[in-house]
């Protein structure tokens, strides 16, 4: 075994020979900076300046991208059918896949002690999202279930049933639900949320294109009956082949069974309240109007 | 050859040279101008402390020091007194002060520091801004003169510049964070690895004289020009009154700590506290996540 020598005292022990690095003695990497090309300019550069020979190309007056002499073009010709249509306007969500959970978790930035959060996951930089982007949240891929081995409390926008399966597989719990994209923004950065001075808003409600996604037990939905997800849970465990470990006999058992309000954003914030950070104070609402608003 | 030439001829070497003269007169003009910033043999080159060493340790490493690293070792002197014995010695993490020696990114953040705040005001005027030039000068046929359109075309005399510098443009650009903290890293462990650095115990000197202060800095041989740094707002008065005249000798905050000024100053001089500020504050950019939203907005999670 060798042993490992000190990086850059090599470098360090010839430096203490040279002459004094000062302003004079400093230099780009040779190969560094490349010298522009600099049309019109020299034997090389000069003469046509890079523009051919005469015509169209010389003369600058070539026809608009696309055009073909005159012969229907074939961006013309193809028929149009609505492969993608809408694409800017189709809910993306970014993939976490089990392998990047559980690395995370073992590294010590998203803390299986308290519910996992797209708020936790953000601030562990274990996924970035951009809900500008059309991004609605996070998916759970199912890649690296057979390491997963962690017992959490976790909630993401879409999960695939493996994902879904490997959690509970080891006494974790799923749920699956909706953040309209204002909620999403003040939800990955709460901080420049607070510093504004706004109050809480309410969590919008799916669209109807999502409601049945997010009403179905199957995919642990958060509108969805409690009983039927049990009976969900169950029917995945005998479908993918291990006994389902009861949490209620659990220690984390409350942990494990927070679960946020529909309309809520935070854990132990509610809509309608105002998180003053300079003064490190949370005012509340009291009028009787906004109090039946931001409780519906 | 030519660091053998170098090493030969220094300014100290100029006593060298007149020494083994001394039986003859001098050959060497008495006024004689070296350039300043070639190796002197005759400038005492301590070797660092020893593990043994009598004086006692005055600061270690806050920070944890890698397993694979080791501290870097350097005296500890003071301003106060005329002798230049040492009072204790320090230790230096070396993630800051023994880092390669990238000179490229010196070059970088050198660079940067002097273009970053370049507005170039050149500003020309083109055909159109040329007072006069809207009239056709003669008609297009018949004078047996050029056809001309305007007098204020860029082939006439006093006509527009057609592709001259317009209207104050900004060099302004910035480079990552992470290569500014690295560029101040490189240019510490390469001060203190050609004997440029020194460290200090405080900034208080015995008197406000500027004179007394470089013969205090020629006595202790180290260098003709030197930054010195210290942390906080307020410095003593005497070391202000001593450096505000003289143009070699500057006193800076920690905070304004750059590439180009250590560069410039042939010595820097590190009070002990701004040592620990300086570590804390480098150090931290090797641990820290990537930025959510800027840092000056409060984190939870970063300290």
């Amino acid at each position: 075994m060798s042993f490992p020598k000190k990086p850059a005292s090599k470098a360090l022990g010839i430096l203490q020979n040279l002459p004094r690095i000062s302003l004079a003695n400093l230099r780009p990497e040779p190969g560094a900076k490349k010298a522009e090309t600099r049309r019109g300019r020299g034997q090389h550069g000069g003469n046509r300046s890079g523009r051919g020979h005469k015509g169209e190309r010389q003369r600058g007056t070539r026809p608009r991208l696309g055009f073909v002499g005159g012969q229907t073009p074939f961006y013309l010709a193809i028929p149009k059918y609505g492969y993608n249509e809408g694409h800017s306007r189709r809910p993306q969500y970014q993939p976490l896949s089990l392998r990047r959970l559980q690395y995370l978790i073992d590294l010590g930035r998203v803390d299986p002690t308290h519910p996992v959060d797209l708020t936790q996951l953000v601030n562990a930089r274990g996924v970035t999202v951009q809900p500008l982007k059309r991004d609605y949240g996070v998916q759970l891929v199912d890649e690296g279930a057979d390491i997963f081995s962690a017992k959490i409390n976790i909630e993401v926008q879409r999960a695939s049933e493996g994902a879904v399966a490997a959690i509970e597989r080891n006494g974790g719990v799923i749920t699956t639900s909706y953040y309209d994209p204002i909620s999403l923004g003040i939800l990955i950065k709460p901080v420049p949320f607070f510093l504004r001075g706004q109050p809480i808003p309410k969590r919008m409600l799916p669209g109807e294109d999502m409601v049945r996604y997010y009403t179905d037990a199957e995919s642990r939905g958060y509108l969805a009956d409690p009983e039927k997800i049990q009976q969900a849970r169950l029917a995945l465990a005998l479908k993918y082949g291990y006994t389902l470990p009861d949490i209620s006999k659990d220690e984390l058992y409350h942990m494990l069974s927070m679960r946020k309000d529909v309309r809520q954003i935070f854990f132990g914030l509610a809509p309608g309240w105002v998180v003053s950070m300079p003064e490190k104070k949370i005012l509340k609402p009291t009028d009787e109007k906004l109090l039946k608003y931001y409780r519906s | 050859m030519l660091r053998c030439t170098l090493l030969v001829c220094g300014r100290g070497v100029v006593r060298l040279l007149a020494s083994s003269f001394c039986s003859e007169s001098s050959a060497l003009p008495p006024n004689l101008l070296l350039p300043t910033n070639l190796v002197d043999p005759s400038r005492s080159k301590r070797p660092p402390p020893p593990a043994d060493c009598p004086l006692p340790l005055l600061r270690s490493c806050d920070a944890v020091v890698p397993a694979h690293l080791s501290a870097v070792q350097t005296w500890v002197e003071t301003l106060e007194a005329r002798g230049s014995e040492p009072l204790g010695w320090a230790q230096l993490h070396p993630d800051v002060f023994a880092v390669a020696p990238r000179l490229d990114i010196l070059h970088e953040v050198e660079t940067w520091q002097k273009n970053f705040k370049r507005i170039s005001h050149a500003n020309t005027k083109i055909r159109s801004e040329v007072r006069g030039g809207g009239r056709k000068p003669w008609n297009q046929k018949g004078s047996g003169r050029a056809r001309h359109g305007s007098i204020r075309s860029p082939i006439w005399k006093g006509g527009g510049v057609s592709n001259g510098p317009r209207g104050p443009t900004s060099y302004f650009y910035m480079l990552p964070m992470k290569l500014r903290v690295q560029g101040l890293k490189v240019a510490l462990s390469s001060k203190l690895a050609q004997d440029d650095l020194h460290i200090v115990d405080s900034v208080n000197i015995s008197s406000p004289d500027p004179q007394d202060l470089l013969h205090l800095i020629r006595e202790k041989l180290w260098g003709e020009s030197v930054l010195i740094v210290d942390v906080g707002e307020e410095f003593p008065e005497n070391i202000l009154q001593a450096t505000a005249s003289l143009k070699t000798v500057n006193i800076i905050p920690a905070i304004g700590l750059n590439v180009h000024s250590m560069l410039k100053h042939e010595a820097v001089v590190l009070t002990l506290e701004s040592v620990r500020f300086l570590e804390e504050k480098l150090l931290w950019h090797d641990q820290r996540y990537t930025p959510l939203y800027p840092y000056k907005l409060p984190y939870s999670d970063l300290p």
